[in-house]
Order: C-alpha cells, then sequence, then structure tokens
C-alpha cells in the first residue's frame, strides 16, 4: 500500500511536471496597430503549436504586457515578468527608444531575449557583443538602407529604364527623420569615393526637412516646390503614416510627379490603397499581403488570422510576432529542453521559413552575434494592393514605372 | 484711430512687399494663417466671455473631423455639406461637457478651470483613440487638390476657403454679438459678469450657450478641413497652442486682431519653410514672432 502510495504520489509529480507550461513574457504597444496585431499573432501561434501538444510535451503560456510605447513602462514590464510571473523567454518589442529602456533590465536577468523590435543602431550597441542570449530578428536601421540599396540596383539591373542618380531625401525634422537623412548623407559620401553599397547609383543628394503632421505640422508645399525644382528620379520621403495622403494631396496640387515616389513611413493610414493617390507609390516593408499568392506560409498565416480574429493583418508585426513565436519554439523542439545553452546553439543552427517571406536564419551583425533578418522589400501599391517588387523570388507585380502622375486620381 | 490705421497700413505694405518677393509664401501664409485664425476664434470667444482658457479646444475639432470622416465613409456626405450635421453634434457636446464638469468648476480658482479643460482633452484624446485607434483616417475628394493659377504661379485652390470662412465666421460673430440681445447680453457678460447679473442678464445661460456655439463652431474648420488633413487622435493639441498664442498676440476681445495674428504668423511661419535648408526654425520664428508682439504692446501699455 505504501509502496502504491510513492508510485502514485511519483507519477503525479511527473504529470504535473510534464504539463508546468512553458513561459514566454510578450512586451509590445498595444494602443498601437503594430502591438495590437503582433500580439494577436502570436496568441495565434502559441494556440496552434498548443493544439499541436505543445512542446517538449509541455503547454506554452503567453504572458502579453503593453508597454504603451513608454520607456518606462516597457522596462518595468521586464521586471514584472521576470520576477512575478517568472517567464522563461522574453519576446516582443517595437520602438527603438522603450527598448532602449528595457536593454539594462534585460542584461540584469540574461533570459533569452528574442525581439522582433526595435531597428536603431544604438540598440545594437546597448546589447553589446557579449550577450549571447539577446537575438534580434529585425533588421537594423544600417541593414535596411544596405538592402534598398541592394534592391535598387537589382531593378536597374531588370529595369534598364529605371535611373536612380538625383535622389531627394524629404524628411520630418524629428528623430527618426534626420537619422534616416544622415545615413543617406554617409552612403552618399561612401558613394562619392567609390566605396559602399550605393556606389553607381546615387550620383546627388538632396534632403528637405518638413514638419510631420503627427507633430503638428503638416504642410509639404514649400519642401515639395524645392523638390520639384531639383527634379529627382527618386524621390523619398521618410516622415509618419500622418503624413502620406497630405503629402500626395499637395504633391498634386503643385504638379510634383517624380519618376519614383517613395514613402518609408513605419506604417499607413487606413485605407491608403483605397484612395486613388496612392496608385504607384513605392515603399519599404518586410511584408506585403500580396505575399500569400506566392509563399504557403505567408497563406496559412494570413487565412488562420482572418479566421481567429476577423480582421486583415495590416502590417508587417504580424507575420512578424507569429514568426517571433514559431522560431523560438523550434529551436525548443530542437533543443529538447529549455536549457539556455541548448537553446542558443539550436537558435542558431535552424532555418525558419517566414510568412514575413524569406527564409530567417541567425547571422552575426555589426555588434551582436545573432542578427535575423538582414533585408526589407520593395513593395509598391497597384490599384489598392501592396505588392512585391524586390526581392524577385517573391515579386508579386512588374515595377509600374515611372510613377503614373495626377491625371486620372 | 490714427496709430491704428498706421499699423494696418504698415501691415499691408508688408504683405505686399511678402507677395512680391516671396508669392508661394504669401500665398501659403494667407491661406494656413486664415486656419489658424478660424480655430482660434471660438477660443478667444470662450475666452473672452466665459474667461475660460478651454484646453480641451483641438479636441472638438478633431471629434468633429472624425464626426465628418463617418459622415463621409458611412454615408458619401460630401466633407463641406457635413458641417450641417456637425454643428448640432458639436453644440449637443460642448453642452454636455460643459453642463457636466466646467460650469461646476466655474467659480473657483482659475487653475482648477485649466486642470478640468486638461482633463476634459486627456478623455476626449482617449475615447478617439480606443473608438478609432490611433491611424490616421482620410477623406479624399478631387476638388480639394485643384490649383489655379495667379500672377502666374500655381497655387492650390481649396484652401483659399480657409480665407473666405475665417472672414465670414469673424463677420458673422462681430454682427451677432452687436446686433442681436444674445450678443449684447453676451458682450456685456464678458466685460462684468457681476454687474451684468444684476441687470438681469442669466449670466449662467450666457455661459452655457456661448461655450455650446463656439464649440458647435469648430464645425466650420473641422469640415473645411476634412479633406486636407489626415485624421488622428492627436490632431487637435497642436491647434489648442496655435489658437492661444493667436489669441494672446492679438489681446483679449479683439476678434479681428486674432484674423490679422494668425495671417501675420501664418506668413512668417511660410517664409521661413521656403528657405531651403531652414524650415525647421519655422515654429522659432512663429513663437519668436509672438513674443516680440506681446513685449511690444506690454512695453507700450505700461508707456501710457
Amino acid at each position: 500500500m505504501r509502496r502504491l502510495f510513492v508510485l502514485v504520489s511519483l507519477l503525479l509529480t511527473l504529470i504535473v511536471l510534464a504539463e508546468k507550461p512553458i513561459k514566454i513574457g510578450a512586451i509590445l504597444p498595444l494602443s498601437d496597430i503594430t502591438g495590437r496585431q503582433a500580439a494577436n499573432a502570436m496568441k495565434l501561434a502559441v494556440k496552434e503549436i498548443n493544439d499541436a501538444g505543445g512542446v517538449l510535451g509541455r503547454p506554452i503560456e503567453l504572458i502579453v504586457m503593453d508597454d504603451e510605447m513608454k520607456p518606462e513602462k516597457g522596462a518595468a514590464a521586464v521586471d514584472k515578468l521576470a520576477t512575478v510571473d517568472k517567464v522563461d523567454f522574453f519576446v516582443g518589442g517595437m520602438s527603438s527608444s522603450v527598448h532602449l529602456a528595457q536593454i539594462p533590465i534585460l542584461k540584469k536577468y540574461k533570459k533569452i531575449t528574442v525581439w522582433i523590435g526595435a531597428a536603431s543602431y544604438k540598440c545594437e550597441e546597448a546589447v553589446g557583443a557579449d550577450s549571447d542570449w539577446y537575438f534580434h530578428l529585425h533588421p537594423w536601421d544600417y541593414l535596411q538602407g544596405e538592402s534598398y540599396a541592394i534592391g535598387w540596383k537589382a531593378i536597374t539591373e531588370k529595369y534598364p529604364q529605371v535611373k536612380i542618380e538625383k535622389i531627394f531625401l524629404a524628411y520630418e525634422e524629428g528623430a527618426f527623420g534626420t537619422s534616416s537623412f544622415k545615413s543617406y548623407q554617409d552612403e552618399f559620401e561612401l558613394a562619392k569615393q567609390g566605396t559602399g553599397v550605393w556606389t553607381g547609383l546615387m550620383k546627388d543628394l538632396k534632403g528637405g526637412p518638413f514638419k510631420s503632421a503627427a507633430l503638428g505640422g503638416g504642410d509639404y508645399r514649400a519642401m515639395l516646390l524645392q523638390a520639384k525644382q531639383y527634379d529627382p528620379d527618386l524621390f523619398i520621403w521618410a516622415g509618419y503614416d500622418a503624413d502620406a495622403i497630405p503629402m500626395l494631396s499637395q504633391a498634386k496640387e503643385i504638379g510634383f510627379s517624380p519618376k519614383l515616389f517613395v514613402g518609408a513611413p513605419p506604417g499607413w493610414p487606413a485605407d491608403f490603397g483605397k484612395n486613388p493617390l496612392s496608385n504607384g507609390v513605392v515603399l519599404y516593408g518586410m511584408w506585403a499581403p500580396a505575399l500569400k499568392d506566392v509563399s504557403a506560409i505567408a497563406k496559412h498565416f494570413w487565412d488562420a488570422y482572418v479566421q481567429e480574429f476577423n480582421e486583415e493583418p495590416a502590417t508587417y508585426f504580424a507575420p512578424l510576432g507569429y514568426t517571433n513565436i514559431y522560431f523560438l519554439i523550434e529551436a525548443i523542439k530542437k533543443a529538447g529542453s529549455i536549457d539556455d545553452k541548448a537553446v542558443i546553439q539550436a537558435l542558431r543552427e535552424i532555418e525558419y521559413e517566414s510568412p514575413v517571406g524569406g527564409v530567417l536564419k541567425i547571422s552575426p551583425s555589426r555588434i551582436i552575434k545573432n542578427q535575423g533578418f538582414r533585408a526589407q522589400k520593395i513593395l509598391q501599391w497597384q490599384n489598392g494592393v501592396q505588392h512585391v517588387i524586390w526581392p524577385f523570388e517573391y515579386a508579386t507585380a512588374n515595377l509600374i514605372y515611372p510613377f503614373p502622375g495626377w491625371s486620372t486620381k | 484711430m490714427k496709430r491704428i490705421f498706421n499699423l494696418y497700413t504698415f501691415f499691408l505694405l508688408l504683405l505686399v512687399v511678402v507677395a512680391l518677393v516671396r508669392p508661394y509664401a504669401f500665398f501659403y501664409g494667407l491661406q494656413r494663417g486664415s486656419l489658424y485664425s478660424l480655430i482660434a476664434l471660438p477660443l478667444a470667444l470662450i475666452l473672452g466671455i466665459v474667461g475660460l482658457l478651454n484646453l480641451a479646444h483641438g479636441d472638438f475639432l478633431t471629434l468633429g473631423l472624425y464626426i465628418g470622416y463617418i459622415l463621409f465613409n458611412q454615408f458619401k456626405f460630401d466633407p463641406i455639406l457635413s458641417m450641417i450635421f456637425i454643428a448640432p453634434i458639436l453644440f449637443v457636446i460642448g453642452l454636455a461637457v460643459y453642463k457636466s464638469t466646467i460650469e461646476k468648476v466655474l467659480k473657483s480658482h482659475h487653475l482648477n478651470l485649466l486642470l478640468i479643460t486638461f482633463g476634459v482633452s486627456i478623455t476626449l484624446v482617449e475615447l478617439i483613440n480606443s473608438l478609432w485607434t490611433s491611424r490616421p483616417r482620410n477623406v479624399y475628394v478631387t476638388y480639394a487638390t485643384k490649383s489655379i493659377s495667379l500672377f502666374g504661379i500655381s497655387i492650390g485652390a481649396y484652401e483659399f476657403l480657409y480665407v473666405a470662412a475665417s472672414i465670414a465666421v469673424l463677420l458673422v460673430i462681430m454682427l451677432v454679438l452687436k446686433k442681436t440681445r444674445f450678443g449684447q447680453a453676451a458682450f456685456a457678460v464678458g466685460q462684468n459678469p457681476r454687474g451684468a447679473a444684476i441687470v438681469g442678464i442669466n449670466v449662467k445661460l450666457v455661459y452655457t450657450i456661448t461655450f455650446s456655439l463656439a464649440t458647435a463652431m469648430m464645425a466650420v474648420s473641422a469640415s473645411l478641413m476634412m479633406p486636407r488633413v489626415s485624421i488622428f487622435p492627436n490632431l487637435g493639441g497642436p491647434f489648442t497652442m496655435k489658437s492661444f498664442c493667436l489669441t494672446a498676440m492679438a489681446g483679449l476681445g479683439n476678434l479681428p486682431g486674432i484674423l490679422l495674428s494668425g495671417i501675420t504668423l501664418g506668413i512668417a511661419e511660410a517664409i521661413v519653410q521656403s528657405i531651403p535648408g531652414y524650415s525647421g526654425w519655422s515654429d522659432l520664428v512663429f513663437f519668436g514672432v509672438l513674443i516680440l508682439v506681446i513685449a511690444f504692446r506690454a512695453n507700450r501699455g505700461a508707456e501710457r
């Protein structure tokens, strides 16, 4: 009888241990569409994994915290997840400034962190070279800049009529816009010396600042007139989603129609594609809804997300959030345990076909050892749909060139 | 009188010089400055009569824009015509906000009044954020991007509506204040609320109607701006700041001065923006001109 009691107790303990969930703590800005949809996508991935029996015989528990886009809230969320919820892994992320406040706290706990946000090189500097536990999936800002040049070079080779020699960068006056312009200036200096990724492409560069509508501005006409006088081959604006339509309206009003009209905001306004002004606008991004037509995993993600949440993914943070969970779980599966060393090793070895479009594989960047994606994609709005133009292996449409102008809009 | 005439002559001459040297800056500044004035006039009315600095002023504008957006999106209402629906809705919202919050603290310290309107502002922004998210919305009508040729240069035609509307709204307010019983009562209350109450004016009612009407007046700027701006929850904040600046620059109770101040600041802003590489200085110039004018006026007052 006593033996039976011990055996039953042992079995029960084993069952409880086996059922103990693997805890993942996610920190995202939930009031912003990027964070909300990334959180939804993470929940979707966890649901799929748990429905399929979990990982290592254990279910996954996702605990989502809202950083409210505030550095102090983001840093406090790390502490809370580590000490109160006692999570095993950290995921999530969006804003660089929030992440800068989180990095010292993350370093304190040294839990495996797989981050999908924070593109600023300053975050990479803050993380440092010796943080083996830190994995960064979003391309750093300088990697993005390099990938655009690689993309445009490929496009000019495929479409010989496309010329990108004179570039006008309209940038919002804040940190985001000015650092964008600074990186273009640096690349231009390198190109003049015959080095750097823009060599052979960028022969002249001009910049024009503007006050973003998001920060109380919204009158771009003086800047657009300067751009019109310059007559660039490629006009690119680095601002926010609130600038998108007014910028196009005012360009139409003054009759400014460059051969390539490129927008590089972090997100686009609601129903941008439905606005006739959007047709032919080129953009940079990690993902486009049209990818579901050329990628099975992208289609699976799209259908599952729409079915689960009754809304369409509208930002690349949705497939990136989904990737965030699956990439980590695949590594745990490969490692066979949640032991730090084994999981870190597995994360460095696995290859994951992502709904973002492309295979995710870890390689070193300038400072850190564990960088995921390295490139953005060149996309174009065509008749209300965001199409992939480059990389060509994921292309869903050919480039409309030159920009169609305003006569029919 | 002579001094005012000289001031206006100087102002007109300045405008002519700017128009000749930098025609684009002149027209853009005129349009933008008129919009600032159009938005500032209701704030000045509330400040002058109720004695309340409404920090939620710009948020009522945002609310008006969202109402217009729904009317356009769901019922295909023309943005400008939607003014006739936005105005009564804003009137009711203004009335409700005034009765439920502001009226309760109207007799307390000025700081409490500021705090309560600040609270109303935060509530409105968060409410809008939870209803429509932070994602910008847009209303597109082709006529809002048409251009006309003026003195050989191509200028957007739509924003001249701001100029016409700001003059029209100013004239209507002045006419109502001078020619109607309510206007005269409101004027008296603005001058001396105690005295007005003694002669039998219902001060409470005047305050309520003034606040609600001023809120409803935001429908004019909301419907005109709608096809030209992105609509998002924090849109109104900077306009509250600019409206207050214009009111401060014009002086309390000087409604025509708001139009002149708006155009002056709008043109100053547009001139700076038109200088390549210096557009970032426009805010500095905006507030610099404001400080100079207030300092000049204060100095002149002290001399008297």
